[in-house]
């Protein structure tokens, strides 16, 4: 059996996949999750330090001020609309989790404890240790392991998504590789929730795992969905030096400093008011003003935990302690860490209504993957937890009740010839000394100089160039595994096809942003310009294979754009 | 340097397994060292204690280390199973000193009292770190050339490797091996070695240990191996008195002696294999010893 | 520093096994991630393995190295050569579960025993409006197991499960105590009470090899025994296990040594005749060789048991350490 039939299609295992296959599910549907890994591999669970709870108990506080703090440090690019929908529907989301066991820090009464997070004026964010996102990552899985669930949901694990299906103008589901025997099937649905993460290994250190290569982000582009806001790449304050590995925002929350290598702590000069917990990207920025002025080492700044001391450490941020000890050889109860900012997280993505809905029927995505927006230029920290939940429930909730009623023709095998095709052709080309990885290497490296932290449209063009070069030698490139059964060569090309989109997406973008807005900053266009750019740049692939550029306003409702001081 | 121990010899010594009590008083008068018995401390646990109650566990331990400090010495021991509990008990009161003052407010009862810091070695380790090998190897009268021998540790002695002093002493995982070549043997390496008997489950799942004890039996007589030496009676309980039993249940055709490493040191010390009691075996090894190249008297 | 890795392949078409020799160049902080994803974007593309994040959180890249279960990307190559530059390190997909491809394992058996132990939270009565209230001790502790990234160093490497496939194994049963020992959960007695049947927490032999390689400081072995003490002081003392921990523990609080004797027949029922005569051949060897105790005849318990030197002294410890509570134990890397 070549063609598989569902209601419900969720693309990708994460938690904004994982909440919107169990909301599908209990409402009745009939739900294919597919996933290129195993669920629990998914990179929500790099997530470290925390998930903010507006409106839960006195510490989530009012919504109100979590969505205006969400919307200030989007520097007001995200759409207010969206942003109150996350704030007044996530405290909801936090104690479900709860309730299905996610293990919270408790205060000495019994409820769940806070800290703080960048961006945010007081302590929202409720957390487990430094491992917030694997413990809701595994009580969500825990829950598709109860065996009701288990048993109806059909699980596609290590699938591998290769084109979406379209038919007059409606998505019915994706085409896929089952990687472990090599073969492409057509899995069918109704409605498609696209939950497939970012895409940080298109730059070159990130934070992200070997997988966050924005397959959906490219797959709904080539299917003809809007794609917006792809110049706003958040770029994390602490990430390790070397590797690139997430070092949590929790660290700063619980009160750690950032030091340059006078041992001064810089951002007094950058915001002396929220200091180490602005918003990231002013912290970010900061930081590499400092290393750029010739008062970092190595390329990297400090982070200094020393005075926190050894016991909250151990309780509150294990996992870090961990990876500075394993990674870098650090004990940071004793010594200073070197950090650097990192790519981390992109907020644009495929463009969706606050149901989750892109432009083209019976396709949704959630998450990461998704732009919404409520993260607008810049996210603030312990809010994507929150946005997958809110988000991936939502999609659900709206694509079920849509379906109801409506005749969906079956879907015919021959989808499946198209992405035969290209797969023959990869798999026959000869080897010709060049290699995937030098390729990815290449569009990393070039990215992060190009199209970093500070732009310049004389760096971002020769990006555009850059690019059209690497795309060449992509066409050309071959594969060493001729194998069917897990041939990870097959996929990393499929993959690097995928990123390229991607960078190609940011790189233009960035381009035409001509002013600086949270993430994005434009050396020649070094302030925030709201008369002409308070809005979003949505990126279409047209039927004819061009695209089109446009616009979209940004939806206010309650607070109007105002200078953004931390 | 004279050396002296306050010797705990386990429950197994002094009950099933007297051939391993009787080489190893025997060794350590040919050797040099002193034991000063306890024979007044009890039982380590042997983690099962530990299942339903570790604070009786932890209290008699803590009074086999007070007893031991009471003398002023170090503490050696003959099993990989106490050597474990003990190592984990010390680190447990070294790490908590609320509870450890709670315990030694027990001990006072009998005027003793227990202070971290105690050192606690297998004959393994004292063999190996505080005797010396080439001190060994310039005692050895009757070296056991030809004699193929396989380590088996019992995991006790091995794990958690951090809390059995992995970072102070990084190859105590490989002390057997460099005995036996100490005293002329020839090493046989199979993956075995480092696994479990199973005796901990003998009674609970019967096939399950038996399979286990088993397997390492007969990978190590495939390679070749002549005996197998254990620094743990109760590895050896499963390996020697267990092995017709294991021999039945895993249709291997295994016939291989197993030595307590004190037997092992006393043969190529040149004591006669009856002083060590290696006539008291259940697989017999009669055959091992011929091997010998010296003459033996049985 | 100079890299040598022999990588046991596995090709599932063509159905066969081999060893594939690389030799690289690279800085020395790399970890074994770091040199096998060198090798296969560099040196051969054909080399499968799964991995993702390189930061020890996902779980993927789990494999034996030089015949012990690791995680690569927390394995530095340094020190796994102990800086021996001519070691060449022997690397195969783990243990005791079937192998797709080279390094890449099918961990079915792993997933489905983990569901074999009804993983989820069921809280019992109606939920509250706001979050359970519960202590931050319990949710430190549970946090502890919440660790477990599922990678499966802890099966690959089980000594039992070598034996015996039907033993629900470390990561299942670390899992599963992160629900009895959850204070939300209401079925934690059903919950011990399966766990104590065969194949559960008492087939554990004890022997610390899931806690020596467990990446993530679980320490599953320690849940494990954690939980026979809940078993026990939930009541749940009618099977081997518990009655076997009961002996030994009456043996010593009688006469303050392990009585080898009676071990059998106190943990497998005093009546339990077939049992007991299974035994028999084995003891009779042992009287013959004269390595069985004739002062242990008599039970525990019983008028004439044997008894240590000292045993009132012992017998006034023990008495007294029933007021004592241990910490809980924790093994941390």
């Amino acid at each position: 059996m070549a063609v598989y039939e569902h209601d419900v299609l969720v693309i990708g295992a994460g938690l904004a996949g994982m909440r919107a296959a169990i909301a599908a599910q209990q409402m009745g549907a009939d739900v294919a999750m597919i996933s290129k890994v195993h669920p629990v591999r998914s990179h929500s669970n790099a997530a470290q330090g925390g998930i903010n709870g507006p409106g839960v108990g006195e510490d989530g506080g009012p919504w109100e001020e979590h969505a205006y703090e969400t919307t200030k440090a989007s520097d007001y690019l995200g759409d207010q609309d969206a942003i109150e929908v996350l704030a007044k529907e996530g405290g909801r989301e936090v104690l479900q989790t709860e309730h299905w066991g996610v293990v919270y820090s408790r205060k000495p009464d019994g409820s769940m404890a806070v800290r703080r997070f960048g961006g945010m004026g007081k302590a929202r964010t409720f957390f487990v240790g430094a491992i917030t996102g694997q413990a809701i990552l595994h009580v969500l899985y825990e829950q598709l392991m109860r065996p009701s669930v288990y048993k109806a949901m059909r699980n596609y694990e290590e699938w591998f998504v290769t084109s979406l299906i379209m038919d007059e103008g409606q998505c019915r589901g994706a085409v896929a590789m089952n990687i472990r025997t090599g073969e492409l099937h057509a899995i069918t649905a109704k409605a498609t929730i696209v939950c497939t993460g970012g895409l940080g290994r298109v730059y070159e250190p990130s934070t992200n795992a070997l997988i966050c290569t924005g397959d959906g982000i490219s797959l709904a582009y080539r299917a003809g969905a809007p794609i917006m806001d792809m110049e706003m790449v958040q770029i994390h304050p602490t990430s390790l030096k070397g590797s690139g590995v997430l070092i949590t925002e929790g660290a700063r929350g619980e009160g750690a400093y950032l030091l340059n290598k006078d041992g001064e702590r810089f951002m007094t000069k950058y915001a002396p008011s929220m200091m180490e917990l602005a918003s990231r990207d002013v912290v970010s920025r900061a930081e590499q003003t400092e290393i750029d002025e010739g008062r970092g080492v190595d390329g990297c700044v400090f982070l200094d935990m020393r005075h926190l001391g050894e016991d909250l450490i151990k309780e509150r941020l294990e996992e870090i302690y961990e990876i500075a000890r394993d990674l870098v050889n650090i004990d940071i109860a004793k010594e200073l860490l070197p950090i650097l900012p990192g790519v981390h997280y992109i907020m644009g993505g495929v463009k969706t209504d606050v149901d989750g809905l892109t432009s083209i029927p019976g396709l949704y995505s959630a998450g990461e993957a998704a732009c919404v927006s409520v993260h607008g230029a810049n996210r603030v920290g312990a809010n994507s937890l929150l946005d997958t939940l809110v988000f991936g429930r939502r999609a659900a909730d709206h694509a079920w009740p849509w379906m109801q009623g409506k005749t969906f023709k079956p879907i015919p095998e021959s989808v499946v010839e198209k992405d035969r095709a290209m797969i023959r052709g990869i798999m026959d080309r000869p080897t010709n000394g060049d290699r995937i990885a030098k390729i990815r290497r290449d569009m990393g490296m070039s990215m992060s100089a190009n199209v970093g932290l500070f732009r310049t449209p004389e760096r971002i063009q020769k990006q555009l160039d850059t690019l059209k070069e690497l795309r060449a030698r992509y066409e050309k490139v071959g594969v060493e595994d001729k194998g069917k059964v897990f041939n990870t060569d097959l996929l990393f090309h499929i993959e690097l096809g995928y990123m390229l989109d991607c960078a190609e997406m940011i790189t233009k973008s960035a381009l035409e942003r001509k002013e600086s807005r949270g993430a994005h900053t434009r050396l020649d266009y070094p302030n925030r310009d709201d008369v002409n750019w308070l809005k979003h740049i949505v990126l279409t692939l047209q039927p004819d294979g061009s695209e089109k550029m446009t616009y979209q306003p940004v939806t206010i409702t309650q607070w109007q754009p105002q200078e953004r001081k931390y | 340097m004279a050396m002296k121990y306050a010797f705990w010899p386990g429950c197994v010594a002094k009950g099933a397994a007297p051939e391993l009590y009787v080489s190893m008083n025997r060794v350590a008068k040919e050797l040099g060292i002193e034991l000063v018995e306890l024979d007044q401390a009890a039982c380590t646990g042997a983690g099962v204690i530990q299942e339903q109650n570790p604070e009786m566990a932890d209290a008699l331990n803590a009074r086999t280390f007070a007893l031991a400090q009471q003398l002023g010495l170090p503490l050696m021991n003959i099993c990989s199973t106490c050597q474990g509990i003990e190592s984990m008990v010390q680190d447990k009161l070294s790490k908590n000193p609320e509870y450890l003052a709670k315990v030694n407010a027990i001990l006072g009862d009998e005027g003793l009292t227990y202070t971290p810091g105690l050192e606690i070695k297998n004959f393994l380790w004292v063999l190996v770190e505080d005797f010396g090998l080439d001190k060994l190897k310039s005692l050895v009268k009757r070296p056991l050339t030809g004699l193929r021998v396989g380590p088996f540790y019992g995991c006790y002695i091995l794990r958690p490797s951090q809390l059995l002093g992995k970072e102070e002493h990084p190859d105590r995982d490989h002390y057997l091996e460099q005995v036996i070549e100490a005293v002329g043997g020839t090493v046989v390496d199979y993956e075995g070695a480092k696994k479990c008997c199973g005796f901990p489950i003998l009674t609970i799942n019967r096939e399950n240990s038996l399979k286990q004890t088993g397997n390492h039996i007969h990978e190590a007589q495939d390679l070749g191996a002549d005996a197998l030496v254990s620094p743990c009676p109760l590895c050896h309980l499963n390996l020697d008195a267990q092995q017709p039993a294991a021999k039945a249940v895993t249709k291997h055709e295994i016939e291989l002696p197993i030595l307590h490493l004190p037997q092992l040191i006393g043969l190529a010390l040149g004591v006669a294999p009856a002083d060590l009691r290696l006539d008291h075996h259940v697989v017999s090894t009669k055959k091992m010893l011929n091997k010998l190249a010296a003459p033996v008297t049985a | 520093m100079k890299i040598k890795l022999k990588v046991k392949r596995t090709d599932p078409e063509k159905g066969t096994t081999g060893y594939s020799k690389y030799e690289i160049e690279a800085p020395e902080s790399t970890t074994l991630l770091d040199a096998l994803i060198q090798v296969r974007e560099y040196e051969d593309g054909s080399l499968a393995l799964r991995c993702s994040c390189r930061s020890a959180i996902c779980g993927s890249c789990s494999m034996r190295v030089d015949g012990r279960a690791r995680l690569a990307c927390r394995a530095k190559i340094i020190a796994l050569t102990r800086g021996d530059e001519s070691h060449e390190l022997s690397v195969e997909a783990m243990g005791n579960m079937p192998v797709i491809k080279d390094l890449v394992n099918d961990m079915e058996s792993f997933w489905a025993k983990m569901r074999s132990v009804d993983p989820y939270l069921r809280p019992v009565g109606p939920e509250p409006e706001a979050e359970y209230r519960v202590p931050n001790e319990t949710m430190i502790d549970l946090t502890h197991t919440m660790n477990c990234i599922m990678c499966g160093a802890c099966v690959s490497d089980c000594t039992v499960l070598e034996v015996d496939k039907s033993f629900i194994a470390p990561a299942a049963l670390a899992k599963a105590y992160r629900f009895a020992g959850d204070p939300r959960d209401g079925h934690t007695h059903d919950r011990l009470e399966k766990l104590s049947e065969a194949g559960g927490i008492w087939d554990c032999t004890r022997c610390n090899m899931c806690v020596e390689v467990c990446p993530k400081g679980v320490a599953p072995m320690n849940r494990i025994l954690q939980m026979r003490e809940m078993a026990l002081e939930a009541g749940l003392t009618n099977n081997t296990g518990a009655r076997h921990t009961n002996i030994f523990t009456k043996s010593i609080t009688d006469g303050g040594r392990l009585n080898e004797i009676w071990m059998v027949p106190g943990s497998v029922g005093m009546f339990n005749l077939p049992r007991i005569l299974t035994e028999m051949p084995g003891a009779l060897k042992m009287a013959r060789v004269g390595k069985l105790p004739f002062n242990q005849m008599i039970p525990p318990g019983m008028p004439g048991s044997h008894k240590m030197q000292g045993m009132d002294r012992v017998r006034n410890l023990i008495r007294k350490s029933a007021s004592l509570k241990a910490p809980k134990p924790e093994v941390k890397d």
